[in-house]
């Protein structure tokens, strides 16, 4: 490292590294991992939305897990939390799916009705 | 820096721990106030620092034997005698006193023919005091590495020691 | 691609790391493995999370789920579970002290909740084993700024501004002490890191080194270009192996980022350090000492001037900086001096981090606000005490340091107040210490500690100390003398004049504050040859005896009943309490709470062998011991309560005439008008009365001493000295109005005159205000009535001073309990009481240690109830006894005395009306006292007493058997059910039970010669 402006960008690369650990977010991406919801491909939709928001460059935005939703037929599903908003769930969300609800409803704030599966209390 | 801690280096013959250490103090010598490193050394070559590997130390250092002997007694750290493979404990909490704990300690430093602080020829035990390990129920307790011994009496000693070899 | 999702901070700290935390991490590794997650998944090694003994633990981010006591079995469930599934595994979560309430998130639990961290930011979050999560952390970043926008004195300056103060012990301003080296002429100049942590109970500088060294290191460099030296020294103690590990790989990392060497970051600076390793002496902590040993001396310390600034280490310009005091450099400068100076009090900035043990729920590590009261550490962070024991106070700052009792739990904790309260901040050992710890003890463990410690170079510490751990020992024997505490006192100012180092000079603190705040247990070793925590052996005959304040031999009468030897059971127990059968039923059994056997599994049931024993003894004139000849000497006892009865008891004993005047047409005092006979049966207290009218105790019933007769009266009748134990009957009552009602009680009156057989109408809703026993005998009692009872009290249910067991009795009888709430008004409304409340909360500590209760303004509301029964308070009632104010009152209304002794010649006092409302057993303890002072004023001599003998027990005791292994026997309760009025709650164990829980006595008493 042989200035400061090396420093700087090793900074950058490691960062992402420590976001998850921040404990602070903004917006709560939680995708359904129950048996069926990861034989419907449950796994593959979360393993997308952490590209995505990796390649968003975003920092408020996390991912997690939660255990079956209780609707098997409508797998996978997820939760979307965004800070002092009521929390929204799809359904069926493919890669596909994942990618467009990613753009629209995280990044833009807009609810994709497409996959909506319902609204809840805030 | 587990290195440092009791007798390793078994492998090494007497003249090869020298030689190691010599190398040691040469390769160090341009440093400034580097005797407690070199002692260091010393008792993890060694286990603990006899006179000759003090007078060693001075020799190589161009120093008195007298200044490493001053370092090496002011520190609690550094063993003028070797470290028993296993140590006793005894304790000396209010329960343990009131229940004989110095009887067994007596007793212990009868048998094994030392005082506190001190080790076995064999190295096989050192012995210790220390004020309450919170067995109370038990007194008066020893411990011996890690195992707590309870309800003693010196006649009950000889079974137990006989278990740490 | 990073594909991360999760990750798993796993604590790598010394402790949990000893607990299994490697074998924990391997398991993981092999279940994420399983489950094909080891991509996804990542194990962040970190340093130490603070709460040590919950270890190995774990936080799962980016969730923040936080699991305790890992165990590599666990490790498979966890990911299958969790990480797989999203379904955390409760098992392992956080259990919180007391209600044992499961914490999920980390951010939840007020151990971590209400820390502010500064110096400790990086620690449990980075990974200590690579570079990049440091630099990731915004690491280097500082040093950057430094090296490139800043001169050294602006660096100063900064430092300076932020308020800063030396976290090792002095509080000494950082930013000054660097200045003056930067101003030192002479080079090379050289800068220190203080990492020899030798106070007993404190290793936050190893966790600091173990969690982030990074952070040292970089303010290591800070300094050194702020004062101009290209060389620094870590000085770290030998026994901390894995800190020094982690110092030399972030050294070897760093060097080979070319973070340390020569032209770092291209600017220029050049900066080495090297660790340098403490040998196991104390007193190199003390900055001369230390240097010294850097230099491969003996760690003596030396006067100072010249001051290491100008002349330290190899007589060059040194700083000397302490390991947290270095971790808070880099936050300074990359975020400010006033935002660092926003945290904590007007003269002491930013936090602090304090190593919490000792008996205390939560111990660990812990960084606070400077600000923070030390009832907020100890209740909030620490979780309270164990055991519900009683907080006695916390030790600070090691064996510099001093102690700070309950009264002061409001105090803020900074530089400044602590000092004025005797104790120091130091480097942040905080022992949290309970009833069961003796102060005395406690001021020789840490002399003990200097003693062995003290380098011997000056007179005054290696003389002067020594002198006063032999002081200190003989007080601790039973052999003191009141004259010893001058010369403590006198030597202990005379070393901190005269002692050459930081070391010497402060040694005398702990005894100083001991002295200030607990020299009534320094006067107890001495004048009593008591200590009351047990812990002095030569002064403790067994646990339980030494806190019964009765001094009863628990062991024999155990002992003696466990053989079926009643008789003999029952002269023990007589010969220091005539009340066996009162005390089997209503004592709340202090000697249970020290009982040793607790170490094994429960304490022995005492109080109900007690009672079996009582029960199976009628003649108790048998069993009483021989009374001495008749001496003529007439001695009158005002008030014939236990107390009274006890203390005309042993005069009897010992020779005397006694007369006991009571005011009732009954003796007995709260034994008979006051305990309900659901809990102590008027028979069983008439037997004992009746026992002690044999033994020859005369009873004046329906005399009214002051009225029928006064004291001159009985002095001129013979009587030459006077016992008062007229009890505490006057019940206190909230200042407001409409109390004039018949359906409002005070608990007392509500009792006595329940006991008198008076027919009482309460209705069907009932309210009992109050936490002390007599307000749930009062609630048990209505609720026998037929109401529907409810208790208001205005804290919580652990301040409750009523008997455990009395509360849980009166939930299960069906009481409702509402708890922070007060009673703010009444009113009576067509038959009815509107009684209106208002919610509590709890606030600011008092003397006791409790916190008090505060208003919650604004929420007031109302209950209606048929009857409202006041039980908050009761104190003497003395007016028609001294109407000219002849006895000294506490502010109380208790009468001052000092064992017995009052301000008047020939009148003692014990019992209620000197202690206020108070149990048997201590009216008994009183009794005894005041026996003896009576003793010596009429007969100007010192003997030994019969209640002070303690007889060998004749039963054969094998020292060397191992315990029985029976559990606590419960108490034979009726069912809820079958509780009629008048019906005992309790029934006496059989003959099985009781032998069998006598068997469980562990003979603490028995001594080996």
């Amino acid at each position: 490292m042989k200035n400061i402006e090396e420093l700087k960008l090793m900074r950058e690369k490691v960062k992402q590294d420590l976001r998850l650990r921040s404990g602070q977010h903004r917006i709560k991406i939680v995708v359904g991992m129950g048996s069926c919801g990861i034989a419907a491909g449950a796994r593959e939709v979360m393993n997308e939305f952490v590209t995505l928001i990796e390649n968003s460059k975003r920092s408020d935005i996390i991912v997690t897990a939660s255990g079956c939703f209780g609707f098997c037929a409508q797998e996978p599903m997820i939760h979307i939390y965004v800070e002092e908003q009521r929390p929204v769930t799809y359904r069926n969300v493919d890669i596909e799916a994942a990618r467009l609800i990613f753009n629209e409803h995280v990044l833009n704030n807009r609810v994709v009705e497409q996959y909506l599966f319902s609204k809840g209390k805030k | 820096m587990n290195e440092t801690t009791v007798i390793k280096n078994e492998e090494l013959t007497a003249e090869e721990k020298y030689q190691e250490l010599g190398n040691f103090i040469r390769e160090n010598r341009e440093k400034r106030g580097y005797l407690i490193p070199v002692l260091y050394k010393a008792q993890s070559l060694f286990g603990y620092l006899p006179k000759e590997v003090q007078k060693f130390i001075a020799d190589e250092m161009n120093i008195s034997v007298s200044e490493v002997f001053g370092v090496v007694t002011f520190y609690s750290y550094f063993k003028t005698q070797p470290v028993g493979r296993h140590t006793i404990t005894v304790c000396m909490g209010t329960a343990c006193y009131v229940r004989g704990a110095k009887k067994i300690l007596e007793a212990l430093e009868d048998k094994l023919g030392i005082k506190i602080g001190e080790t076995t020829e064999d190295l096989r035990f050192t012995l210790g005091e220390q004020r309450c390990f919170g067995s109370c129920g038990m007194a008066p307790v020893i411990m011996i590495d890690q195992d707590v011994h309870g309800r003693l009496t010196a006649s009950k000693l000889d079974a137990i020691l006989e278990k740490y070899k | 691609m990073n594909n991360i999702r999760t990750q798993l901070l796993l604590c790598h700290g010394t402790s949990c790391m000893s607990n299994g935390a490697a074998r924990v991490r391997e398991a993981l590794e092999e279940a994420l493995k399983e489950a094909n997650l080891e991509k996804e998944v990542e194990i962040i090694h970190t340093g130490c999370m603070g709460i040590c003994e919950l270890g190995p633990i774990m936080v799962v981010y980016p969730d923040g789920v936080f699991y305790q006591q890992l165990k590599p079995e666990d490790a498979r469930e966890i990911v299958q579970e969790h990480i797989l599934k999203g379904r955390v595994v409760q098992r392992l979560f956080y259990k919180k002290p007391k209600t044992e309430e499961l914490v999920a998130m980390m951010e939840d639990i007020d151990f971590f909740k209400l820390q502010r961290k500064i110096a400790r930011r990086n620690c449990g979050i980075i990974d200590v084993n690579t570079i990049d999560d440091y630099i990731g952390a915004d690491g280097f970043m500082a040093l950057a700024k430094v090296l490139t926008e800043m001169t050294p004195q602006q660096v100063i300056d900064e430092i300076k501004k932020s308020g800063l103060r030396g976290r090792g012990g002095a509080g000494f301003p950082t930013g000054l002490k660097w200045e003056f080296a930067a101003k030192a002429s002479g080079q090379p100049k050289y800068i220190l890191c203080n990492a020899d942590e030798g106070d007993p109970g404190a290793f936050m500088d190893r966790s600091m080194l173990e969690g982030d060294s990074y952070s040292v290191l970089e303010a290591m460099m800070i300094g050194g270009y702020a004062i101009g030296a290209n060389q620094g020294y870590i000085y770290v103690r030998a026994e901390y192996p894995l800190a020094i590990e982690r110092l030399r790989i972030a050294i070897n990392e760093m060097k080979k980022h070319n973070l340390l060497g020569k032209n770092i970051l291209g600017t220029g600076f050049d900066f080495d350090v090297e660790i340098r390793l403490g040998a196991g002496a104390f007193v190199c902590g003390e900055e001369t000492a230390l240097m010294h040993s850097i230099e491969g001396k003996r760690g003596e310390p030396r006067p100072r001037p010249p001051f290491p600034a100008n002349k330290g280490l190899f007589q060059s310009p040194t700083v000397l900086n302490n390991v947290e005091t270095l971790a808070n450099i880099p936050y300074i400068i990359l975020y400010g001096a006033e935002n660092f100076a926003s945290v904590g009090t007007e003269k002491s900035k930013g936090t602090k981090v304090f190593a919490l043990a000792g008996n205390i729920n939560n111990t660990g590590l812990i960084e606070v606000p400077i600000g923070i009261t030390l009832g907020e550490i100890v209740y909030n962070i620490g979780g309270g005490i164990p055991g519900n024991k009683k907080f006695k106070a916390v030790q600070i700052g090691g064996p510099s340091g001093g102690c700070i009792p309950a009264q002061h739990l409001n105090a803020v904790v900074d530089y400044e107040s602590l000092k004025e309260l005797g104790a120091i901040m130091g480097s942040g050992g905080l022992i949290v210490m309970d009833e069961d710890t003796c102060m005395v003890d406690i001021a020789r463990y840490f002399m003990e500690f200097i003693q062995d410690e003290s380098c011997g170079k000056c007179t005054p510490c290696r003389e002067g100390t020594r002198v006063m751990l032999e002081i200190l020992t003989r007080i601790c024997e039973g052999k003191g003398k009141m004259e010893d505490l001058d010369t403590l006192e006198e030597l202990s100012y005379r070393i901190q004049d005269t002692a050459l180092c930081g070391l010497g000079q402060t040694a005398p603190n702990p005894i100083l504050s001991t002295l200030r705040y607990f020299k009534h247990e320094y006067i107890e070793h001495i004048r009593d040859k008591k200590c009351r925590a047990g812990v002095c052996a030569e002064l403790v005959y067994a646990p339980c005896t030494n806190s019964c304040p009765a001094s009863v031999n628990v062991s024999a009468y155990l002992a003696y009943t466990k053989e079926g030897q009643y008789e003999k059971a029952m002269e023990a127990h007589l010969r220091t309490n005539p009340f066996p059968a009162v005390c089997g039923r209503v004592c709340p059994a202090f000697c249970e709470t020290r009982c040793r056997r607790r170490d094994i599994d429960d304490a022995v049931n005492i109080r109900a062998v007690k009672r079996f024993m009582a029960d199976q003894v009628d003649n108790y004139l048998a069993c009483f011991p021989e009374k001495n000849r008749k001496n003529g000497k007439k001695v009158a006892i005002i008030g014939g309560g236990p107390s009274g009865l006890s203390n005309a008891y042993f005069l009897t004993m010992l020779g005397y005439e006694t007369t006991v005047f009571e005011a009732q047409p009954k003796a007995g005092g709260m034994l008979t008008y006051a305990i309900p006979s659901y809990r102590l049966p008027k028979n069983i207290v008439d037997k004992e009365i009746q026992a002690l009218i044999d033994y020859g105790v005369e009873i004046k019933t329906n005399t009214i001493v002051g009225e029928d007769i006064t004291l001159d009266q009985l002095r001129k009748e013979g009587y030459q000295a006077f016992y008062i134990s007229a009890g505490a009957w006057d019940s206190i009552m909230p200042e407001m109005d409409n109390l004039e009602n018949p359906r409002i009680f005070s608990g007392l009156e509500f009792l006595s005159r329940f006991n008198r057989k008076e027919k009482l109408d309460v209705g069907k809703e009932v309210m009992v205000i109050g936490g002390g026993n007599s307000a749930i005998d009062a609630a048990r009692t209505a609720k026998r009535l037929g109401a529907n009872v409810t208790i208001v009290y205005r804290r919580t249910r652990e301040e409750m001073p009523a008997d455990e067991a009395e509360i849980n009795e009166a939930e299960r009888e069906g009481i409702a309990i509402s708890l922070l709430q007060n009673i703010k008004s009444v009113k009576s409304e067509n038959g009815y009481l509107e009684v209106e409340l208002v919610n509590m909360k709890l606030g600011d500590y008092d003397a006791s240690g409790r916190r008090r209760p505060v208003e919650n303004k604004g929420s007031n509301f109302n209950k209606r109830v048929d009857s409202l029964i006041l039980s908050i308070g009761q104190k003497p009632a003395l007016s028609e006894l001294f109407n000219n104010g002849e006895v000294n009152l506490n502010r109380d209304q208790t009468i001052s005395t000092e064992k017995g002794i009052t301000n008047i010649r020939d009148i003692f006092a014990g019992g209620d009306v000197a202690l206020g409302p108070a149990t048997v057993v201590e009216a008994i303890g009183d009794a005894q006292n005041a026996a003896e002072a009576i003793d010596f004023y009429l007969t100007g001599k010192k003997r030994v007493y019969p209640w002070r003998v303690k007889y060998p027990i004749n039963v054969d005791f094998d020292p060397e058997a191992d315990p029985v292994d029976y559990a606590r026997s419960h108490d034979n309760l009726i069912p809820v059910v079958e509780r009629g009025i008048h019906d005992e709650v309790e029934k006496t164990w059989s003959k099985e039970i009781a032998c069998r829980e006598s068997s469980r006595c562990l003979r603490c008493e028995y001594r080996e010669d």
